[in-house]
C-alpha cells in the first residue's frame, strides 16, 4: 500500500480509529470503531458523513460540448438544464461500460462551454483517454480536478436539516434544489455557494445511498474544518463518520450499481438501470450515442442483470458465486451484501424506513444485491446462489430497500 | 483498527494462530480474539454448528459474517460441540462487544491435552507483533 493515494482527511480517519483498506488505488476508511452496521443504520435514521474524495472529477471546456457529451454518454442530456445533473454511462464501441458518471452542465457560451463529469475512483484517466479519441474529443480541453478537490457525502433523512445550518444564504441555495440538481461551480473560485465560514463549495443533491443527501465538493485546504463542522452540526441527529463498507451495503439496497462490478465488460442493457438509456416507446433509442449499435444488437442475446433479496443475512462469495435454477447453472453473482435494516415478516420484505412496517419490527438483516443470468426471470422467481460453502435461496425482486428518502421534497425533509 | 497495545488479551484462555481462543480450563468455551473481531468488523451473522457435531483440528465448523465478507471458523482443537451460544442468532454483535464473555461461540467437550499446542497470551501477542 506504500504507493496508495490518500485523501486529505487520511490522518483524521486514522486518529478516529478507522479500519483502512485499499479501494481502486486509494487507502480509504472501510469503517470506524462504531462498525459498518451502525453506520448503515445511522444513515437511515439520521445522517452519516462519508469522505468520498477518492472520486474523480473531469472538467471539459470547449465549443459545442453538449452535442459532444450527448454522443459520448447513454443518457439524453440534450435538455439537461444548467443546475441539473444526469446519471449516464460511458460505453465503448462494444456497448461495454467504461464507467458510470454524473454529468454536470455548468456553463454554455463564450469563451467556452463547461461541463463536468464525476467518475469513479481510478477511472479519471481511462475516461479522459476514451473521450479524447471520440470524434471531436481532441478539440476539448480535459482537466482532472480531483487533486484540488475534496468531496464529502452527507446522507440520510436529517442531512437537509444539518446542511442548512452550515450554508450561507440557505433560503436561496435550497430554493429549487430537487433530487439530481446542484448549485455552484467545480472551479470553486467561481462558486457563489459558500458555507457560513466562507468556504466555497459545489453542493449537489445526489449520493450513493438511496437516502436524502448531498455531495459537497470543497477545496482541499478546507477539508478538515468542514468535516468537523459537519459532524458537529450533525450531532443532534446522530451523525457519525461512515466508511466504504456502509456505503456499499446502502447502495446495493438502493439498487445502485458499483462500476466494474455490477456494470462492466458486457453490454449495458437488460438491467435495472434503463433510466440511463434514451429509450423510445418502441424499445429503440431516441438519439445516437457511442456504443448504441452494439447495445441494440445485444438486446436480444445479452444476459439480464436483476436485483435480488434473500431470506436471511447469509451471503455467498461475490467472486465465485453462481446462480442455479434447480440444478441448472444460469448465471453469476455480481454483488451480495447484508442490508441489516431489512427483514421479512410472513415473507414480505420490510425495512426500518418502511412507513407501513409492522409494530415491533426488529430486522435481522437480509442479503441483497445483483445477479447476472441468461434469462429474464420474472419478479418473485426463487432461485439459488451457490459457492463452495453453501447454497442459499434468493428471490428476484423489482426493488430492494423500501422507504428510501432520496427523493423527499426538501419541504418535507426540513419539517 | 485497534493498536496492538489496545487489544484485550486475557490470560485465562489459550489462543490459536487463527485468532480463536479456548478456555484454559474446563468448561472449554471457544470464541475469537479481540484482534479477530476488530479485523472482521461488525458481525451480521454467526453460523453455528449443531450440538454434538464433531470438531476436527484445522477444519471449518461455522462462519462469521460481516456486511461484505464470510470468514470461516476453523477448529483449533479436536472435540465435540457441547453447547452453542444461542444469543448470537439475535445478537451477532456480542462477538464484537464482548469477545471473551457474552460473545463466546461454542462450548467444547474435549481432552485438556488439546490445549497443549495453543499459545498463551504473551506468545499470541508476540505473534501479532510479528505480523504487524
Amino acid at each position: 500500500m506504500a504507493t496508495a493515494n490518500k485523501t486529505v482527511l487520511y490522518p483524521v480517519h486514522t486518529s478516529l480509529g478507522a479500519t483502512m483498506g485499499g479501494f481502486c488505488g486509494w487507502d480509504m476508511s472501510l469503517w470506524y470503531p462504531t462498525g459498518a452496521v451502525k453506520e448503515h443504520l445511522a444513515v437511515l435514521s439520521g445522517a452519516g458523513l462519508f469522505d468520498t474524495s477518492h472520486m474523480g472529477v473531469i472538467l471539459a471546456e470547449g465549443q459545442g460540448l453538449r452535442l459532444f457529451i450527448n454522443r459520448a454518454v447513454t443518457k439524453d442530456i440534450s435538455d439537461l438544464k444548467i443546475g441539473r445533473a444526469g446519471y449516464a454511462i460511458v460505453l465503448d464501441e462494444n456497448g461495454y461500460t467504461v464507467d458510470d458518471t454524473i454529468v454536470y452542465p455548468l456553463y454554455e457560451g463564450a469563451p467556452a462551454d463547461r461541463f463536468a463529469l464525476v467518475v469513479n475512483a481510478g477511472n479519471t484517466q481511462p475516461v479522459i483517454a476514451h473521450l479524447k479519441q471520440l470524434p471531436g474529443g481532441s478539440d476539448i480541453k480535459w482537466t482532472d480536478l480531483a487533486g484540488e478537490l475534496s468531496k464529502f457525502d452527507l446522507q440520510g433523512p436529517a442531512s437537509f436539516k444539518i446542511m442548512k445550518t452550515l450554508v450561507a444564504n440557505p433560503e436561496s441555495v435550497f430554493d429549487s434544489l430537487p433530487y439530481f440538481s446542484f448549485k455552484g461551480e467545480f472551479d470553486l473560485s467561481l462558486s457563489k455557494v459558500k458555507l457560513t465560514d466562507g468556504t466555497p463549495i459545489l453542493l449537489s443533491r445526489t449520493g450513493y445511498t438511496g437516502e436524502l443527501g448531498f455531495e459537497i465538493f470543497l477545496p482541499n485546504d478546507r477539508a478538515v474544518p468542514v468535516w468537523e463542522a459537519l459532524l458537529e452540526a450533525g450531532k443532534p441527529f446522530g451523525t457519525i463518520p461512515c466508511g466504504l463498507a456502509a456505503r456499499d451495503s446502502l447502495r446495493a439496497g438502493a439498487v445502485l450499481p458499483l462500476s466494474h462490478k455490477d456494470i462492466g465488460a458486457w453490454p449495458f442493457i437488460n438491467n435495472p438501470w434503463p433510466f440511463a438509456l434514451p429509450y423510445a416507446a418502441d424499445g429503440t433509442f431516441t438519439k445516437d450515442f457511442h456504443g448504441k449499435d452494439a447495445l441494440l444488437k445485444a438486446a436480444g442475446t445479452a444476459d439480464y442483470t436483476l436485483p435480488f433479496i434473500g431470506f436471511d443475512p447469509r451471503k455467498v462469495d461475490e467472486h465465485s458465486g453462481k446462480v442455479l435454477q434447480g440444478d441448472r447453472e444460469i448465471g453469476i453473482v455480481l454483488s451480495a451484501v447484508a442490508d441489516m435494516s431489512l427483514g421479512r415478516v410472513e415473507g414480505q420484505v420490510f425495512g426500518l424506513g418502511s412507513p407501513e412496517k409492522p409494530a415491533g419490527f426488529n430486522p435481522k438483516g437480509l442479503v441483497c444485491g445483483f445477479v447476472k443470468v441468461a434469462e429474464n426471470l420474472p419478479v418473485g422467481t426463487v432461485v439459488s446462489i451457490k459457492d463452495d460453502r453453501r447454497a442459499l435461496k434468493i428471490e428476484i425482486v423489482g426493488d430492494i430497500r423500501p422507504g428510501r428518502t432520496a427523493r423527499w421534497p426538501l419541504k418535507k425533509a426540513g419539517a | 483498527m485497534k493498536e496492538l497495545n489496545e487489544l484485550i488479551l486475557p490470560t485465562n484462555v489459550k489462543y490459536h494462530a487463527d485468532h480463536e481462543w479456548v478456555s484454559a480450563a474446563a468448561p472449554f468455551k471457544l470464541g475469537i480474539s479481540d484482534y479477530a473481531q476488530d479485523a472482521l468488523g461488525a458481525l451480521t451473522y454467526v453460523e453455528l454448528p449443531e450440538v454434538g457435531a464433531k470438531l476436527t483440528l484445522g477444519e471449518e465448523f461455522g462462519t462469521l459474517e460481516s456486511t461484505k465478507s464470510v470468514s470461516p471458523l476453523i477448529s483449533p482443537v479436536n472435540g465435540t460441540v457441547k453447547a452453542i451460544n444461542e444469543s448470537l442468532s439475535d445478537n451477532p454483535d456480542l462477538v464484537n462487544s464482548d469477545p471473551y464473555g457474552e460473545g463466546w461461540i461454542i462450548e467444547i467437550e474435549m481432552e485438556a491435552s488439546e490445549l497443549a499446542p495453543l499459545l498463551d497470551a504473551a506468545a499470541y501477542k508476540a505473534l501479532l507483533e510479528n505480523q504487524a
